[in-house]
């Protein structure tokens, strides 16, 4: 990597680039602490006349909390769930040797290339037909099952690289597939599993289309939902409305502030080393 | 719970069972619904009533949709626009946040911040400030106009393009930083002796290096660009008119703002379809489903 | 490191019975112990709704569970909910064709026996607007907010300053455009991205050009009645208006429904914004002062030579609540719905600057929230010959979509007077 002279040219194209993020982010910020009336008079540009920490308030009095919950029990339950089933998944995949299992592998690499939309409307009918529609369950099952196939891939490349002269050391004290998962597999794949579990908490907790489709009541709203639902019907309160995206960011902002790695490893796909 | 050792002396391997779980649970709720979406783009079904097949009807009034054939160019025409402005963008970001000088640390945190932020989110934040009467086109009206970005076609499609890269790039960089630091740095020493300057350098080891990189990163955009919704849904709805409905945004109106839910179905096996070739391409193209390490895409 | 499985096994295990158990929040028609659930269209008038609900609750044994859903996807998550177990009990809607594919697939309960039962659910309401509701002969719907005709609405400061009084006439509307545009205000705010707002430009045009006979053809199956003469004056005429700019440049990246265009009026960007007569809740939620002081209001102004008269009116009739046949607790149902013709609803109704259709609300317009204004809808709505029902709710459903794109592209030029009578004679009327 060349690092020996100022490169005048990235530094000028960094600098742009700085603008174009750190505009909207200015606005996003500066607009949660001024009034209605100030943002609409002033223009979202200039700095405020006066200082204030209501409007975080209201979107909290305004029902924010209880989309908070449910968005919370969603990603916890949808990291649960991708817990319970990849870890063993990708170490079947890695170690087993029967063609079925090579047939699963390939299932779930198919399985990167649907997109939620396209099935939405089957998905549907079948969680309406279960009786689950507007019921968080219903939102958690279809949102674990389309995390897989990125988690599978991103586990499976952690394992493949687990050398495998430490499996057949295991195999020599007799050790029984179960074993070697809990004392060989899993601590040497801790890597991949934060980015499995940091993958599937952002898709959870930034899940919309589900949230739209399958739900319906303010009792089982997510934060995205509540989003849009504040956009689409008092939008012209942006100071309010960027407030409840800065609320809704945070969380994964303190994320981000204490497992950087682990998050960066998660948003990207990649496996663990 | 294991099978017994198929081959190897005293190798314990897991059997199926340990991929049994996740493989049903999949097969539940992403294979049932994928075959469920054939088997709907040949009934006709508006949610009150139940499902009756209809035979061709959805695909034959599909083929002479005009609608459908506009999104199918929208669609392109944003994926292409995605590929081509997020492209050259993260690699440029990618390597030179590759480097390890201080500030560029600092500078990155700042840049990784739209990856943060939920689809919903961005658009959210972006439909605020583009506001044409009460965002920055109103106080900048010598570089917007009259603001009327979200009313003209060629202003959706530029503002949802914007936005993609604004959303997405981010991502991008952080692959192909990875991509980058990942280059051994003999190449580039060796070069240098050889008396390459920077940009040679940049464009004989560089590039080359991030094949790899750029194949996992393009498919992605690809696949990415094939199901834009969210951010057409809280911007465009799809407007003007029928400007900016992109095929998967045009699949939600059609089942459920029209309740022609058979012919949405059509249009999602149409999505699937050619994402699941574009898929089997790379998958091919790259080996990938061959047993490696992952330091090959990367 | 068994011990770290285990324990996320356990974790696991706790959060999904938590999620089970707390997080099953939704919904169900027969709601635990006994609830029933109404499913209202989320707008400023909620409140209104929301008291009557705490009202009712107080002295049922069966409570009410209220729902809303933003404007843009009522109609939507309605439709996708009617046939599944999660059907609200009672719903609100537009009478008649957004419910007629309900009653067409057996959904809704004729209110035959509860106005049996008390005759007041039928008698205490404007025979007109009750009648909208009646699909087939069989009442479907209660009426349950106040009759929506479509005003034009201006800034009373913005009109003075430009030395002009509230046009009556079509002439006057133009010639108000020009002087408005010359000073740099935008005449006409419009909400172009929702697209229903501009339709009741289409509304008005139609009627007082053609009369509200070429619409109702149109939606009964005659599709010829798009092309005739009278719609293309009609069309003709829209156009003028729109190249005149009378709407502005940015009217497509604006929206009523996020507070965007009527911010406008009131802060004085904008002169004039045609809109149903629940704009002024709207206003008195998002600018209370400027509703209470600032705000003034006309009917549409009248075009010479048209075949309709001068005093119709397009709008809603009002918004209804139906009952779902399959509802388990119908004696809650019909206990609510009498509430509609309470004085205490009739008295919130008016304070939100809504007009109940009861037959009592002529007694109570002193009580309104601006009184004057309720008695100018009283009397308009009173006199009209004709009040013809919003296009895109006398269309069924599925008509929507295409209706209101069309109504966008005539506007923003992408469809001419052609293209636009194509794309309408293509809507499915039933």
């Amino acid at each position: 990597m060349p690092r020996q002279r100022p490169n005048v040219l990235a530094g000028l194209g960094s600098l742009i680039w700085l603008l174009l993020v750190g505009l909207p982010l200015y606005v996003l910020l500066l607009a949660t602490v001024r009034t209605r009336a100030d943002y609409s008079t002033e223009g979202p540009l200039s700095l405020p006349a006066q200082w204030t920490l209501q409007n975080y308030l209201t979107d909290l009095s305004n029902g924010f909390g209880q989309d908070f919950l449910n968005t919370l029990a969603v990603t916890a339950s949808v990291v649960a769930i991708v817990l319970l089933v990849v870890p063993p998944l990708a170490y079947a995949i890695v170690r087993a040797r029967g063609r079925a299992t090579g047939w699963v592998f390939r299932m779930f690499l198919l399985g990167l290339a649907i997109p939620a939309q396209a099935v939405i409307v089957p998905m549907f009918y079948l969680i309406s037909k279960a009786g689950l529609y507007d019921h968080l369950i219903g939102v958690i099952l279809p949102t674990a099952a389309f995390c897989l196939p990125v988690c599978t891939l991103v586990l499976t490349g952690a394992m493949r690289d687990i050398s495998p002269e430490l499996y057949e050391a295991m195999a020599m004290d007799g050790a029984s597939p179960a074993r070697v998962f809990r004392q060989l597999v899993l601590p040497l794949s801790k890597g991949g599993l934060s980015s499995v579990v940091v993958f599937a908490a952002l898709q959870a907790w930034n899940g919309f289309l589900f949230p739209l489709i399958l739900t319906q009541s303010d009792s089982t709203k997510v934060v995205t939902l509540g989003l849009y639902e504040f956009q689409t019907e008092h939008g012209v309160d942006v100071p309010g409305l960027l407030s409840a995206v800065v609320l809704s960011t945070l969380p994964v902002f303190f994320v981000y502030l204490f497992a950087r790695r682990a998050l960066v490893q998660g948003l990207t796909g990649v496996g663990g080393k | 719970m294991t099978a017994a050792p198929k081959s190897g002396a005293g190798v314990t391997r897991p059997g199926f069972v340990w991929a049994a779980p996740a493989a049903v649970f999949f097969t539940l709720f992403a294979i049932v619904p994928l075959l469920l979406v054939a088997v709907l783009s040949f009934t006709h079904w508006d949610g009150i009533t139940e499902p009756r097949f209809n035979g061709l009807d959805n695909w034959t009034a599909l083929i002479d949709d005009p609608v459908m054939i506009q999104s199918i160019g929208t669609t392109l025409l944003l994926t292409v626009l995605g590929v081509v402005l997020q492209t050259p963008i993260s690699i440029l970001l990618g390597v030179w946040a590759a480097g390890h000088q201080r500030n560029r640390a600092v500078l990155s945190a700042i840049y990784f911040v739209p990856l943060l932020l939920s689809a919903t989110a961005v658009s959210v934040v972006w439909r605020a400030v583009l506001d044409p009467n009460f965002g920055v086109p109103s106080q900048l009206t010598w570089l917007f106009g009259d603001g009327n970005l979200l009313g003209s076609r060629g202003g959706a499609i530029a503002v949802l393009a914007f936005v993609g890269v604004w959303q997405f790039t981010p991502l991008h960089a952080l692959i192909y930083q990875g991509g980058a630091r990942a280059i051994p740095q003999v190449l580039y020493q060796a070069a240098a002796i050889d008396g390459a300057g920077t940009v040679r350098q940049f464009f004989h080891i560089t590039l080359p290096q991030l094949r790899n990189t750029a194949i996992t990163s393009s498919v992605l955009m690809v696949v990415g660009g094939l199901t834009t919704f969210d951010t057409v849904l809280i911007l465009t709805q799809g407007g003007p008119g029928t400007d900016t409905t992109v095929s998967a945004f045009y699949m939600y109106q059609k089942a459920f703002k029209s309740f022609d839910f058979g012919g949405g179905s059509a249009i999602a096996l149409v999505l699937v379809a050619v994402a699941t070739l574009i898929s089997l391409a790379v998958v091919r193209f790259t080996g990938y489903d061959r047993m490696h390490g992952t330091t090959e895409g990367l | 490191m068994g011990s770290r499985f285990t324990a996320i096994a356990a974790a696991t295990a706790l959060v999904l019975g938590m999620t089970a158990a707390c997080g099953s929040g939704g919904s169900s028609s027969d709601g635990g112990a006994g609830t029933i659930r109404v499913l209202v269209y989320g707008d400023a008038t909620n409140k209104v709704e929301k008291q009557i609900v705490e009202t009712f609750n107080r002295t049922s044994k069966v409570k009410v569970v209220l729902d809303t859903v933003p404007g843009a996807d009522y109609q939507q998550k309605l439709q996708t909910v009617i046939n599944t177990p999660q059907a609200p009990d009672v719903f609100f809607n537009w009478g008649g064709g957004s419910i007629q594919p309900f009653v067409k697939a057996g959904l809704l309960l004729p209110l035959d026996d509860f106005i049996a039962q008390d005759p007041g659910l039928k008698d205490n309401f404007l025979p007109s607007v009750f009648n909208s509701a009646v699909v087939d002969g069989k009442p479907y719907g209660i009426p349950m907010r106040g009759t929506q005709p479509v005003l034009l609405f201006h800034n009373k400061k913005v009109l003075a300053d430009a030395g002009l009084t509230p046009p009556k006439t079509w002439p006057e509307l133009i010639a108000d455009a020009k002087t408005l545009k010359a000073k740099g205000i935008t005449p006409i705010a419009l909400g172009g991205a929702d697209r229903w707002p501009t339709l009741m430009w289409f509304e008005y045009l139609y009627d007082r050009i053609a009369g509200p006979g070429l619409l109702q053809k149109a939606v009964g199956g005659d599709r010829a009645a798009w092309a005739s003469e009278d719609s293309r004056k009609a069309l003709a005429t829209l156009r003028e208006l729109v190249d005149t700019g009378a709407f502005g440049t940015n009217f497509d990246s604006v929206k009523f429904t996020d507070g965007g265009s009527p911010a406008l009026v009131a802060k004085g960007k904008a002169a004039f914004e045609l809109m149903g007569s629940w704009y002024y809740s709207t206003q008195q939620d998002g600018n209370p002062d400027f509703a209470k002081s600032g705000l003034g209001y006309t009917g549409f102004p009248t075009i010479d030579g048209g075949q309709g008269d001068a005093a119709d009116v397009v709008g809603n009739t009002n918004n209804f609540y139906s009952v779902l046949k399959k509802s388990k607790h119908p004696e809650a149902a019909a206990a609510f719905l009498k509430l509609m013709y309470s004085e205490e609803f009739v008295k919130a109704q008016l304070a939100a600057g809504n007009l109940p259709t009861t037959v009592n609300t002529v007694e109570y317009l002193d009580t309104a929230a601006s009184p004057a204004y309720s008695k100018y809808q009283y009397e308009l709505v009173k006199a009209a010959p004709s009040f013809q029902l919003s296009w895109d709710q006398a269309y069924p459903p599925s008509a929507i979509t295409p209706l209101q794109t069309a109504v966008q592209q005539f506007f923003n030029g992408k469809l001419d007077a052609d293209g636009f009578i194509k794309a309408m004679q293509a809507l499915p009327t039933e």
